[in-house]
């Protein structure tokens, strides 16, 4: 069940190709001491809208962008109250008109380190409050200045606080989350005009505005069946530029709000199968996309006990 | 306790990170040059617009001894021990060299212009270019580098005369302790506020609506050298005449270079493609299309001998039908299939489109190092900056001449799944400006820095393949580039031989 809303978010966030790295990967049910699990999962993401800073734009020369990934994570619990999650996606995306060629590549393996600080019991609910703080690299040098890419390249440090109700065959999941970006080197010297720069004196390194995340779940917990419900809004909180020409991408300022729901069925005692969709609502330098994903979840399965 | 720590940290860890605040784009500090010589023969040197430095005369300054000049100078000492922060500020700028800040000024003017009007997909508006707010494209970037280091070239060889003629000592022999390195020749003229009005005047002629905005940086230009204690007022006043003098020169130069026809406003192109001699013809591929960019940009008049240069320009590539030419096609189409991270690192580093300083402007970027490790004078700085920047304006000419003869298409025109790593100018392939401007500035900065021959001919080369790597331009527009871009830089380095500098 943790497993699941936890294979879900990750889904949602490690395929958008445009901006979104391995953030939201965390949920708030805990593995439990030495239980682990492992999910393959599956995804497709198309847009043929996208917004230039929050302007809603079609550009005949790039038509629709799909982006589909396969992403492997796996939870252990180190402790009753400490769990590691890991992930890495495959990514392939590509545009179906113009001349902007197809990006595919392993992108940005993540760790995350998940405490639960305190819990509450008040008969048969529970409410926690966790901390998680995760790192997240690129796997390799892939093209990141470009529209149609994999992702950003940069480095990425993630710490975030989590509220988590769990009554019999509900939940409900509150998260915030900041997530500082590092500075990414472009394949080219920065040589745009920046009215603020006394120095145009610049080198090949630009920051990537850091963001800060909201995300709130909830859903209906069965021994068989789950089902829930997640909003997701994303905010640059540092200062970033807008798509133009010229413009170097990983320092856009990247927003979105996304909303979704996941399901889960269980087939066997260690087997499950999931499945989502999701769609954008509004961004700010992202593509409008919408996101269907499935996949497979293997291993200690702890829902509702 | 355990758990209360962690907590701490963790809450630590989560204020430090909301707590920073980042710039965009990360910026360097420029260290201050301290010039090797000062070039006392500088007077002598050939100029490019005025016939010799003697066609402008300088005024004799007021002597040292009397009232007037002993009050300037105890109110510029007195004012250095005075100077404010924000004049320090300005000082620290300044004193990286007057060339150089004006050249940076430049690039990120043409940075700030170089969107070309058409299809805002913002928007979804077409865009008109206008006198005050105009297109700096290839063409335009070139030639703004070019007359703006001409400009400065030739106020600073007029000054340098009378700086040895009138040899007015400096403040610092005259016991001014200043707040930066100062070069040691005669203080009258100021160097300058001629550099300071050439550059203004010249900037303003190329960006209309930045004039007031050029007119501040020039008046706190000047006004650093009184509070760095460098000049005083009537060093100032010299160097702002004998530049003004100069730009009405200048300008008319500018104004006759054939360059505002080169919009064509006539779409006279449409003529010369129906006549190319090619068999297949360029057109725009992108959605919807545009016409092309400054198509008469190869009429302008050139700096070195246009004769010779235009006995160099390449002859038609192979036809389309031709087994050469298709060889040509698929290794483009092998390219695009299979490029290298490294082979996208290159097309993207030489790309230098819309929104940048132009690729005439990355290589004024690169040279500052040049000159600073060199500890070039601001004299000899504006002798680099005018070689080169008359060097590649010319490349430049003599490319779009070529391109807009034979309206030679880009490889995705022939085969639409040739992908390319940088976005496709909206021009003919055939040669490759990139090939024949970097070749071209090679060779000029060889013949001037000539330890780095092996450093720059590595970057030619790299900038000359980058189209290719790119997937926007066949190996024939990069070759025949390259050599276009050969010929014009022997021109330039004869040129440099003979110009009176050692």
């Amino acid at each position: 069940m943790r497993f699941i809303v936890i294979s879900f978010i990750t889904l949602t966030m490690l395929t958008c190709a445009l901006e979104t790295h391995a953030q939201g990967l965390i949920d708030g049910f805990m593995r439990g001491q030495r239980k682990a699990s492992l999910a393959i999962l599956g995804s497709q993401e198309t847009y043929d809208t996208y917004y230039i800073n929050t302007t809603e734009t079609k550009n005949p020369n790039l038509g629709t962008v799909t982006t589909q990934a396969l992403t492997v994570v796996g939870t252990y619990g180190l402790g009753y109250d400490l769990d590691l999650i890991v992930a890495a996606p495959y990514v392939r995306t590509q545009a179906s008109a113009g001349y902007f060629p197809k990006q595919e590549g392993f992108q940005d393996v993540s760790g995350t380190l998940r405490w639960e600080a305190y819990d509450y019991k008040f008969g048969k609910t529970k409410l926690s409050w966790q901390f998680a703080v995760g790192y997240s690299m690129p796997m390799q040098n892939y093209v990141n200045d470009a529209l149609v890419a994999i992702g950003r390249g940069s480095q990425n440090l993630d710490g975030r606080t989590l509220l988590h109700f769990k009554a019999p065959n509900f939940f409900i999941t509150g998260q915030y989350g900041y997530i500082r970006r590092g500075q990414v080197k472009l394949d080219h010297i920065v040589n745009t005009y920046d009215p603020s720069q006394l120095n145009p004196n610049s080198g090949l390194k630009v920051n990537v505005p850091d963001v800060t995340e909201l995300i709130i779940r909830a859903g209906i917990v069965t021994k068989i069946v789950n089902i829930d419900v997640w909003g997701q809004r994303q905010t640059p909180h540092s200062s970033g530029t807008d798509i133009g020409p010229g413009i170097p991408f990983p320092t856009n300022a990247v927003g979105f709000t996304r909303v979704g729901a996941t399901g889960y069925l269980r087939l066997l005692k260690q087997f499950g199968l999931v499945a989502g969709y999701s769609a954008t609502l509004d961004g700010r330098n992202i593509g409008k996309s919408t996101q269907i994903n499935g996949g497979l979840v293997i291993g200690h399965w702890t829902a509702n006990n | 306790m355990k758990t209360r720590c962690f907590s701490i940290i963790l809450s630590t860890l989560l204020l430090w990170l909301t707590g920073c605040k980042e710039p965009v784009i990360d910026e360097g500090v420029l260290p201050t040059v301290v010039p090797t010589s000062v070039d006392a023969n500088g007077g002598t040197w050939r100029t490019i617009i005025l016939k010799s430095a003697s066609d402008i005369a300088v005024p004799q300054p007021i002597a040292i001894t009397s009232d007037d000049y002993k009050k300037e100078f105890s109110d510029v000492k007195n004012g250095v021990l005075a100077a404010t922060p924000e004049q320090n500020t300005a000082v620290n700028y300044w004193a990286a060299g007057g060339v150089i800040r004006w050249n940076q000024i430049a690039r990120q003017l043409v940075a700030k212009y170089n969107i070309a009007p058409g299809y805002d997909y913002a928007t979804g508006q077409i865009t008109p270019a206008s006198a005050g707010n105009p297109y700096a494209g290839p063409p335009f970037a070139a030639r703004v580098y070019a007359l703006l280091s001409v400009a400065q070239y030739d106020a600073l060889v007029v000054a340098w005369r009378a700086k040895y003629q009138y040899n007015r000592p400096s403040l610092e022999q005259q016991g001014v302790v200043s707040r930066v390195p100062i070069l040691n020749v005669p203080s009258y003229p100021s160097e300058d506020a001629a550099i300071a009005e050439a550059s203004c005047q010249m900037l303003a002629y190329f960006f209309p609506n930045e004039a007031s905005w050029l007119k501040a940086k020039a008046t706190e230009h000047k006004q650093s050298r009184l509070w760095a204690g460098a000049n005083v007022p009537s060093d100032l006043k010299a160097g702002e005449d004998l530049a003004t003098t100069l730009m009405a020169k200048v300008i008319d130069r500018a104004k006759s270079d054939r360059f505002t026809e080169a919009i064509d406003p006539a779409n006279s192109w449409q003529t010369a493609l129906a006549k190319a001699p090619y068999d297949q013809k360029w057109k725009s591929i992108e959605l919807p299309e545009r016409a092309p960019v400054l198509p008469l940009a190869g009429k302008v008049k050139t700096w070195y001998d246009s004769t010779a240069i235009f006995r160099t320009l390449p002859a038609i590539p192979p036809a389309t039908t031709s087994t050469e030419f298709q060889k040509a096609l698929s290794e483009v189409r092998d390219i695009s299939n299979t490029r290298t991270r490294d082979q996208w690192r290159i097309a993207s580093y030489w790309d230098n489109g819309p929104s940048t300083y132009s690729l005439a402007g990355l290589w004024n970027f690169l040279v500052e190092d040049l000159i600073r490790q060199e500890g070039q004078n601001e004299l000899r700085t504006a002798r680099t900056y005018a070689l080169l920047n008359r060097t590649m304006q010319d490349a430049t000419t003599a490319s779009w001449q070529t391109m807009y003869t034979y309206f030679v298409p880009r490889p995705s025109q022939i085969d639409p799944e040739i992908k390319t790593a940088t976005p496709i100018p909206n021009a003919p392939g055939y040669v490759a400006d990139r090939a024949a401007v970097s070749t071209a500035a090679a060779i000029i900065l060889a013949y001037l820095f000539p330890d780095e021959t092996t450093h720059l001919n590595a970057q030619a080369a790299e900038a000359t393949l980058s189209g290719l790597y790119g997937g926007t331009q066949f190996r024939f527009d990069t070759d025949e580039g390259a050599k276009l871009g050969a010929a014009i830089g022997q021109l330039a380095v004869t040129g440099a031989t003979a110009d009176g500098a050692k």
